[in-house]
């Protein structure tokens, strides 16, 4: 089961609040797409518009090409999985999961069944006359997942899911939530504030900032090509260094670039600079170096610009001295313009 | 130190459970008077109050007041803190006032101000009207209990079932009240006690079918005797027995 989403001009106030503002968004069925963006950027806003906790000020949402925007949660094809999980603590797991399918009048055994195989797929059948105060937080995390599918939902929304798991449960469910869709095709739109969470899981990213979409694209697309600087930032470290445009060649404080940009400022992630890329950085003082595990990070401060930092990631191998001075390269620049 | 500590636990429990002793002890007097000195035990009293047929009506009245009240107002403040809880409409805030507000008002006006609103609609003093005034007055206990009761897990609880589908009824039956169980037990029966106790809501608006306490009350007038005692140590077993249970089951449950 599953459905394509249709997200037209949405705006969304809370008293003088502009929570959303102009939203558009078309999801395919079956996608996995993530809201992505700090505390306060309209996220969470947006799923509960699509979810029907809201109702948005303006524009409207189309679930399977329906129009959904006044119709009630227990109305729409769409199921959510709470925050805090939100489990019934009066019922044991299978109550828990069979609840949705009670309330559609579905016949004890069918509904029993249903949620035993629901419990398999997230391996705690043999839990599944316990009740949730017994169990771990990863655990009722997938009982939560399993209660909000067993209804066969056309649109999962997952709010925040992961949050309050310790990391390495959350990558592992992070593997296990993308296994499922994969597994029921179900339209899963996830919301997190946390960049390589999203990276991992979806097959599109929706970056949000101040109630409005920065980008929305693939997680290559928005990490390796930005549209805005906020997306840019905000989806991991960049080498800021800008740019200007001089008859007819874009001239940085490292001297020309082999290339016309324009102007504005070429960003570069640290990984992207090196002693081998696309074109030359000019010579450059290693300041400091630490070692990060998969890398080492370093600070370097070009010759010919000593007031710029650059912040560059080197793989294990090299091994850079501090003092040392090498030409460095680069690779992917992106560049954007300042004001956006 | 420690000494002094029990002596002042002996002291204020002698205090509180003194007079009510007295009366348990007093009701086996082997005489006419329920006064010192003490004659020696027997349980006549007992043995004439429980063949007193007006006094026996007057107790199943007692209960039926006290049981349908105390549903009722249950009921009515579950229904209202649910409400209240889940939006925030324009004067939540005043309407929560205005729910609890009786609690503020002396059983007396409030009975004065029933007696004369149930004139005016023609309902008679009778066990019906005492009922809806125990209800008046429990009601706001009951929805302070619930409203208090109902915190964010709860919130987030019922809007999973929501958007699971659930009807708002079924969201009411099926999760609201079973996560509430236990408060909702605790309303009932401080209402019950209430209403079991009650006598000046029940002295006004009752008239020829009477709760216990106002039989109680007009045995009393006929002058002090060892059966009053013994009626009186009923009515506190009956209490005690609410609270104890009580006790052994909710508190007990809430503390682990």
């Amino acid at each position: 089961m599953t459905a394509e989403v249709q997200i037209r001009s949405v705006s969304h106030r809370f008293q003088s609040f502009t929570a959303l503002e102009g939203i558009d968004l078309e999801i395919a069925a079956g996608e996995f797409i993530v809201l992505l963006g700090p505390s306060g950027c309209g996220k969470t806003t947006l799923l509960s518009i699509i979810g029907g906790f809201l109702t948005p000020s303006e524009g409207e949402v189309l679930i399977g090409g329906r129009d959904m925007t006044r119709v009630a949660p227990k109305d729409r094809p769409t199921t959510t999985m709470f925050q805090d999980y939100a489990l019934f603590p009066h019922m044991n797991l299978r109550d828990n999961v069979a609840f949705g399918l009670r309330m559609r009048g579905v016949g004890r055994k069918a509904r029993h069944d249903r949620a035993l195989e629901m419990l398999e797929m997230v391996g705690l059948a043999a839990f599944a006359a316990r009740k949730p105060h017994a169990l771990s937080g990863g655990q009722r995390q997938r009982v939560a997942l399993a209660r909000a599918l067993a209804v066969e939902p056309d649109v999962l929304l997952l709010d925040e899911p992961l949050g309050a798991l310790d990391l390495k449960l959350r990558r592992q469910m992070q593997d296990e939530l993308k296994n499922i869709q994969r597994k029921v095709g179900t339209t899963f739109i996830h919301v997190t504030h946390d960049q390589e969470e999203a990276m991992a899981i979806a097959d599109r990213i929706v970056v949000m900032n101040r109630g409005h979409i920065e980008h929305f694209g693939t997680p290559e697309d928005v990490y390796l090509r930005p549209r805005t600087l906020f997306s840019a930032d905000f989806m991991g470290e960049m080498n800021r260094i800008p740019v200007r445009r001089e008859g007819g060649t874009s001239i940085s404080p490292l001297g020309p670039l082999p290339f016309d940009l324009g102007e504005g400022l070429l960003c570069l992630r640290p990984e992207n600079i090196g002693f081998d890329g696309s074109f030359s950085m000019g010579r450059a003082r290693l300041q400091e170096v630490a070692f990060f595990g998969t890398h080492h990070r370093c600070h370097f401060v070009p010759l010919k610009a000593p007031d710029l930092t650059l912040t560059v990631n080197l793989p294990q191998g090299a091994h850079p001295a501090p003092g040392a001075e090498v030409e460095l390269f680069g690779r992917d620049p992106v560049l954007l313009s300042e004001d956006v | 130190m420690r000494t002094l500590s029990w002596v002042y636990l002996g002291a204020i429990f002698t205090f509180i459970l003194l007079p009510v002793v007295v009366l348990v002890i007093f009701s086996f007097q082997d005489g006419r008077l329920p006064v010192p000195p003490f004659k020696g035990a027997t349980l006549k009293w007992y043995a004439k109050i429980l063949g007193d047929r007006d006094l026996m009506d007057a107790l199943v009245n007692s209960m039926m007041v006290a049981i349908l009240s105390s549903l009722v107002a249950v009921t009515l403040g579950f229904l209202a803190a649910s409400g209240l809880a889940r939006a925030a409409l324009p004067g939540s805030a005043l309407m929560r006032g205005l729910l609890i507000a009786p609690m503020t008002v002396s059983y007396l006006i409030i009975g004065l101000g029933l007696l004369q609103m149930f004139n005016q609609v023609g309902i008679r003093p009778s066990l019906l009207a005492t009922g809806i005034g125990h209800v008046v007055i429990n009601l706001p206990l009951c929805f302070a209990i619930l409203y208090a009761a109902i915190g964010e897990h709860q919130k987030s609880a019922l809007q999973a079932a929501r958007d699971l589908g659930a009807r708002e009824w079924q969201v009411l039956w099926h999760v609201a009240a079973p996560m509430l169980a236990p408060s909702l037990a605790a309303a009932f029966f401080l209402s019950f006690t209430f209403s079991w106790d009650e006598f000046i809501i029940a002295f006004l608006l009752t008239r020829f079918d009477v709760t216990l306490p106002v039989e109680i009350w007009s045995m009393l007038r006929s002058g002090l005797s060892p059966a009053t005692n013994a009626v009186g140590s009923l009515v506190f077993l009956v209490s005690v027995a609410v609270v104890v249970t009580l006790e052994l089951t909710l508190f007990r449950k809430g503390s682990k």
